[in-house]
């Protein structure tokens, strides 16, 4: 807990304050994801994101959202449209693949922990057998790691005997202990009980503040404001709407992106011209 | 307290069923009737006092085994040796089975179906005759072969629904960390899924056992061939078969005790 209370502490201050964005590091240009079914979940997709910047994806439940994050990780393949993260193409390539897979951690909505390992075991898994460290080392970057997220003392707990905030922190833990270039948050908190909801966010405000470069689908408007520099709003497989974090609450340009804000936040929004005050309040 | 409400219930279930009783311990007496009618038609005279030098024999050197239970050492030994193979061709094939490559699910599909569908005794004399010359293998080895290979099919069913029945989040979870496709078999959905088929793993082992029998046909001198050389010796052909029954039933029941209660464990875990 004590990684939580020291980030509690700093609360104050704005998170993203002393993060300079750097150039871009993923690009995704005019993809399109066609299910089995024919259903259309990206429909011509372009999207740029920079180095240390923090992305927020939100959009209706089928949008298309967290299909454009699996792609960006290559764990759903798309039909056409070229996706290019830090300078290596997500192409037929199977070098090129896992580059991509290992610099790209990914959290689950359902922690997806390996059940049969410790949580020690579990970040320490890939870090052997894709980086090939020794168990010391390994080991010594895990204890870095489970401090960083405040579960030192859990380091042989299953995943069983750990609630579910706590295996979310675990399952960051084990993203970061590759040194992923980039984290992408699947609804990393909607399965999770309110009260262990803000122990993740923390952790992720936290990585958002040190310059991770995150693209986060979420459905945490608070998070999105305080953390998020830039906010994507997506309905069936198109941007509809994108703007910076303030711009994006205080002044939502599109009917659509009022009309959902005002559903997820249980209130009305105002029009352009006026400004949301403490909407993530609500929340 | 608890001890009791034990002594008191024991009674209460025995009062409760004791029709079920009653009609088990005529069914019983029915068959002892039955042997013994045949027995007395054929006039048989049992020797069962004969029977234990074909157990164990004790000469000048102490104690040493008698045939019956040194066929049951090579039964052990075929069966244990199948085992292993058998989990290694069952695991493999289960692997080409879900794997992308076209070849390869043709090649487990090809196994599995021409092993399934032909008869043991079949495979057993086809690896003998056919397949052993070319090899140069023994009748141990053509046995091995052959039991490990009929048991592998059946295994490779087992390991298969045990890994689709792992949740597909693992192996995104995987795919993520950037393991390799064999490592995430290695470290994450096998030891899960084996975990869960232990139960109906160790039911091959039972028919293993059992099928290692069908190697007395090529003159391996396992149980049932001892068991054959023993009865045609002495002419005591009840007794004997009635031995290696026992023999079997004492290794293979443990064993099926254990399946099961390891089976109602796994269900309360999970």
């Amino acid at each position: 807990m004590t990684a939580i209370t020291a980030i509690n502490e700093n609360r104050q201050e704005p998170i993203r304050e002393n993060v300079r964005l750097g150039p871009e590091i993923i690009s995704v240009r005019d993809i399109v994801k066609t299910y089995p079914g024919g259903l259309r979940a990206l429909d011509h997709i372009s999207l740029s994101v920079r180095q240390r910047e923090v992305v927020v994806v939100i959009g209706p439940s089928g949008s298309g959202k967290s299909t454009l994050l699996r792609c960006l990780n290559g764990l759903e393949e798309i039909d056409s449209g070229e996706i290019v993260i830090d300078g290596v193409p997500l192409d037929e390539d199977p070098g090129h693949r896992l580059t991509i897979r290992t610099e790209v951690g990914m959290v689950f909505q359902s922690f997806n922990l390996f059940p049969h390992m410790t949580a020690l075991q579990n970040i320490n898994l890939a870090q052997e057998q894709v980086r090939r460290k020794s168990r010391k080392e390994a080991e010594e970057t895990t204890m870095a790691l489970l401090a960083r997220v405040g579960l030192t003392d859990k380091a042989q707990a299953y995943p069983a005997q750990l609630s579910g905030g706590q295996q979310q922190r675990v399952a960051i833990a084990r993203a970061l202990a590759m040194h992923p270039k980039v984290m992408l948050f699947d609804e990393a908190t909607s399965a999770l009980d309110p009260e262990t909801i803000g122990e993740v966010l923390e952790v992720m405000k936290g990585l958002a503040r040190d310059g991770m470069t995150m693209v986060v689908v979420t459905h945490e408007m608070g998070f999105a404001r305080e953390a998020g520099d830039r906010v994507i709003f997506m309905e069936n497989g198109r941007i509809l709407e994108q703007a910076s974090s303030d711009d994006f609450f205080s002044n939502p340009r599109q009917e659509r992106t009022r009309d959902f804000l005002g559903q997820i936040l249980c209130g009305p929004v105002p029009g352009p011209a006026e400004s949301t005050p403490n909407a993530k309040e609500q929340l | 307290m608890t001890a009791r409400t034990k002594a008191a219930t024991v009674p209460g279930f025995l009062v409760a069923h004791y029709r079920d009783f009653l009609l088990y311990g005529l069914f019983l007496g029915a068959v002892a009737w039955f042997i013994a009618s045949g027995e007395q038609g054929m006039g048989y005279h049992w020797k069962w006092y004969r029977m234990p030098r074909y157990l164990v024999q004790i000469t000048e050197d102490g104690w040493v085994l008698g045939p019956l239970l040194q066929g049951l050492l090579v039964t052990f030994k075929i069966s244990g040796l199948s085992l292993i193979l058998a989990m290694i061709f069952g695991l493999t094939a289960a692997i080409f089975r879900l794997s992308d490559s076209f070849t390869a699910r043709l090649v487990a599909k090809g196994y599995i179906e021409f092993i399934r569908n032909t008869p043991l005794l079949t495979q057993i004399f086809f690896i003998y005759y056919v397949i052993g010359p070319i090899f140069g293998l023994g009748a141990f080895g053509s046995a091995v072969l052959a039991l490990s290979l009929f048991e592998g099919a059946y295994a490779s069913e087992i390991f298969r629904a045990g890994i689709v029945s792992i949740h597909k989040g693992q192996w995104e979870a995987a795919h993520s960390l950037g393991l390799s496709r064999l490592d995430t078999y290695r470290k994450v959905i096998v030891p899960q899924a084996v975990r869960r088929i232990l139960p109906p793993l160790t039911g091959v082992g039972v028919t293993l056992i059992k099928d290692s029998s069908l190697a007395s046909t090529i003159a391996i001198y396992e149980l049932t061939q001892q068991g054959n050389i023993v009865s045609s010796d002495t002419f005591m052909v009840f007794e004997v078969w009635f031995t290696v029954a026992a023999i079997y039933l004492a290794v293979t029941f443990p064993l099926s005790m254990f399946v099961t209660e390891l089976g109602k464990r796994m269900r309360t875990a999970e």
